[in-house]
């Protein structure tokens, strides 16, 4: 499994330099605004067609690219009822503390787990080969993260049912 | 090809820069609402006016070398021309009439105008009114759809390239009549009225055209647009013959012919290429190396994907990474630096030293705050370092 | 007095904005033509694979590619046809492969690469191979040719 991840996060990290090729772009609609045009949607010639990268049917990646913003949603694998809802209360975490991490999204994209905001401003201010290797830390650590949680909850509820049963047990 | 210069002018991205006429000052703005002008003492610039009067982004400045003034266009829909009266720089009012932010502007060559590219799809060409004393503009619109990007004067002082986000680059005719003399006839056409079309060009797989030049003899036009592609084009009467170059790397957002062959073009890549032209080849261009020997040869590749991967496995193998978050500490202490000299993306080259089509010199800023002065050497690459101040071929 | 102005979409009536449709060259091939083209350009990639001409296969059917709208059948017949081809080249070869292609059907491959890429579990597709191949096209042909996947709109 682990020599798909190479390959993946590869793919990830190519697009993802290519998206971020961002400039200052004033909206075309209001005057003396300055919008992200990936959210507004409006002008569709400054939009770039979106690129999905996927592993597999449950794990997947989608880039939403336009001339001063890019929209990186993340569907986390989730294989079942535990992890899902370990996923959900985690990206849930992060979200409500979008502001500190700058460039995360406060809602995820539809049909995605969690999605990312990158502005002009941003690649402005910070070094660009460095938010790459940021989102690709995070796409490692979360897997990791689900699965360490998972396994703590696991023990942890064993612990609690053996000193529950064993009051029985006289 | 080294760097003569580096010098790291702000903590913050220069968003545009221009030299003065004897290239002792250098008026930028640094992604904010005023313009700097900067003198050179000794071996640095150092800030010696301010120029305030926009209140929003500054996205382009020019200044003219003979009559010594400054044209600057923000995203607040005005432009101001500045004159140097008793020391002291003083605006004055130019009406444009667009509805929406200026994004570039350019003195023409005989610098009694000047064009203003607009996101209300328009171009203003602004001439000078003495009656008011005030500079008036006239428009061009069709047939332009969507923000216009990037401008360039054609040496006759009346064609205008333009390169806007609809994908297309145009060349107008800017004729005013109060101002010019009826143009001699160009390869671009001739018997040219105000608003005429002298050509469109795109290249195949699309993408918004960053930004537009005219040769030195004003015969070709290049264009670098946002498919990583430089394309120049030779306009006759038939068919114009089109040449694209393609890029394995980023898209180039800036261009500056040197000689009638050679082209300096830089963006998102952080380093200058330079592109000639071999009429032996019948004229067909290509990519021959950077002006940065600092960086990888291997630019051109995608970033050594496997190799930074891997330590990133590293890393978490070794750290604890119970409770740190995925958005926590995420300092590796390696590669912060890029092995180019310009550390994000390059927003402007302009020619430095020499004549129109023989220049010896560009400069460039870029994003990450640093002004560099490049030599040239027009041939081939891998010449030797010019002196400070200039190059003798 | 007709009351529903205030529903009436303004925006949709606007006549500078751009639409999809103008932001790229149409294709001049009428929809039938590009789906019998599809169709003949399979057959001959079954031959040439037969005679295990990897490269000629690629080349042949990245070769006009169809694009636009109104062609969707013969983009679902080109696809098939491009992961066979993709799905029984060997790994070790596909660097040579990709090396051997025209810079112009490099990046139709790569458009066709993220096509694969969003619809998992369609057909016979995948997800590791593409992604092997998607390695090897970046190292030839640079983040360049994924630039131009995003801004061609001529999508395959």
């Amino acid at each position: 499994m682990s020599n798909v991840l190479r390959p993946y996060l590869a793919a990830v990290r190519s697009t993802l330099t290519a998206a971020l090729t961002l400039e200052n772009f004033p909206s075309q609609l209001v005057e003396r605004h300055n919008k992200p045009e990936v959210e507004c949607g409006t002008s569709k010639e400054v939009l770039l067609n979106p690129l999905m990268i996927s592993r597999n049917e449950n794990e997947r990646v989608l880039i939403e690219p336009s001339v001063n913003s890019i929209r990186l949603s993340i569907k986390i694998k989730q294989a079942d009822e535990i992890e899902r809802i370990l996923c959900h209360k985690f990206t849930r975490f992060m979200m409500q503390r979008a502001e500190s991490f700058i460039v995360l999204r406060r809602k995820p994209v539809k049909g995605y787990d969690i999605s990312f905001l990158i502005t002009n401003t941003h690649t402005e201010t910070m070094l660009k080969h460095k938010i790459v290797d940021f989102i690709i830390q995070f796409m490692e650590e979360v897997d990791k993260e689900i699965s360490e949680m998972k396994l703590s909850l696991n023990s942890r509820a064993r612990i609690v049912a053996e000193s529950y049963l064993t009051a029985f047990n006289t | 090809m080294p760097a003569s210069e580096i010098y790291t002018i702000a903590q913050a991205p220069v968003t545009c820069h221009a030299f003065n006429a004897d290239r002792s000052q250098v008026a930028v703005s640094l992604n904010s609402t005023d313009v700097q002008i900067l003198t050179k003492k000794g071996k640095d610039w150092v800030a010696t006016d301010v120029l305030k009067e926009h209140d929003k982004t500054i996205t382009s400045i020019d200044w003219a070398p003979n009559s010594n003034r400054i044209v600057t266009s923000s995203q607040d829909r005005n432009a101001y021309v500045w004159q140097l009266t008793d020391g002291v720089w003083k605006p004055t009012l130019v009406l444009l009439r667009i509805n929406r932010a200026a994004t570039f502007v350019r003195w023409s060559p005989n610098e009694d105008k000047f064009a203003v590219a607009s996101g209300a799809r328009a171009i203003a060409i602004c001439s000078f009114d003495p009656e008011n004393n005030w500079w008036v503009s006239k428009l061009l619109k069709k047939p332009i759809r969507s923000t216009v990007l990037s401008l360039d004067w054609h040496p006759n002082n009346v064609l205008l390239a333009a390169g806007s986000a609809d994908m297309k680059a145009r060349v107008f005719s800017a004729y005013i009549k109060e101002v010019d003399e009826r143009p001699a006839p160009t390869v671009w056409g001739s018997k040219l009225p105000f608003n005429t079309i002298c050509g469109e060009y795109s290249s195949p797989s699309g993408g918004w055209v960053h930004s537009v030049g005219f040769s030195p003899s004003g015969d070709a036009l290049a264009f670098t647009s946002h498919d990583s592609s430089l394309t120049i084009v030779y306009p006759s009467d038939s068919t114009p013959t089109t040449h694209s170059v393609r890029l394995p790397s980023l898209p180039l957002v800036t261009l500056a012919w040197t000689t009638e062959s050679t082209i300096v073009a830089a963006g998102h890549d952080c380093q200058p290429l330079l592109f000639t032209s071999s009429p032996s080849s019948n004229n067909s261009w290509s990519l021959t190396g950077s002006l940065d020997s600092s960086a990888p040869k291997t630019a051109a590749k995608a970033s050594p994907v496997g190799r930074l991967n891997n330590a990133a496995f590293q890393t978490f193998k070794n750290a604890d990474s119970r409770g740190a978050g995925a958005g926590g500490a995420g300092g590796k202490g390696e590669e912060t630096e890029l092995a180019t000299v310009h550390q994000n993306t390059i927003t402007s080259v302009r020619a430095y030293s020499g004549g129109v089509g023989e220049v010896g010199e560009v400069s460039t800023t870029g994003v990450d705050g640093k002004l560099v002065i490049w030599s040239v050497d027009s041939g081939s690459v891998g010449g030797l370092v010019g002196k400070l101040g200039g190059m003798r071929m | 007095m007709d009351v529903n102005f205030r529903k009436i979409d303004i925006d949709a009536y606007d006549e500078d904005v751009l639409h999809e449709s103008e932001l790229y060259e149409a294709d001049p091939r009428d929809p039938s033509q590009v789906l019998s083209e599809a169709k003949a350009k399979s057959a001959s990639v079954r031959s040439l694979l037969s005679k295990n001409d990897i490269s000629g296969a690629l080349s042949a059917v990245l070769e006009s590619a169809p694009y636009g709208p109104n062609v969707e059948e013969a983009k679902i017949v080109t696809l098939q046809t491009l992961l066979t081809i993709i799905n029984t080249t060997k790994s070790t070869e596909i660097s040579g492969v990709v090396k051997s292609l025209p810079q112009d059907d490099q990046d139709t491959l790569m458009k066709y690469l993220y096509k694969g890429m969003a619809m998992p579990g369609w057909g016979d597709i995948s997800g590791s191979v593409l992604l092997g191949w998607h390695e090897k096209l970046t190292e030839v042909a640079g983040t360049g040719c994924i630039v131009r996947t995003m801004t061609d709109r001529r999508t395959v």
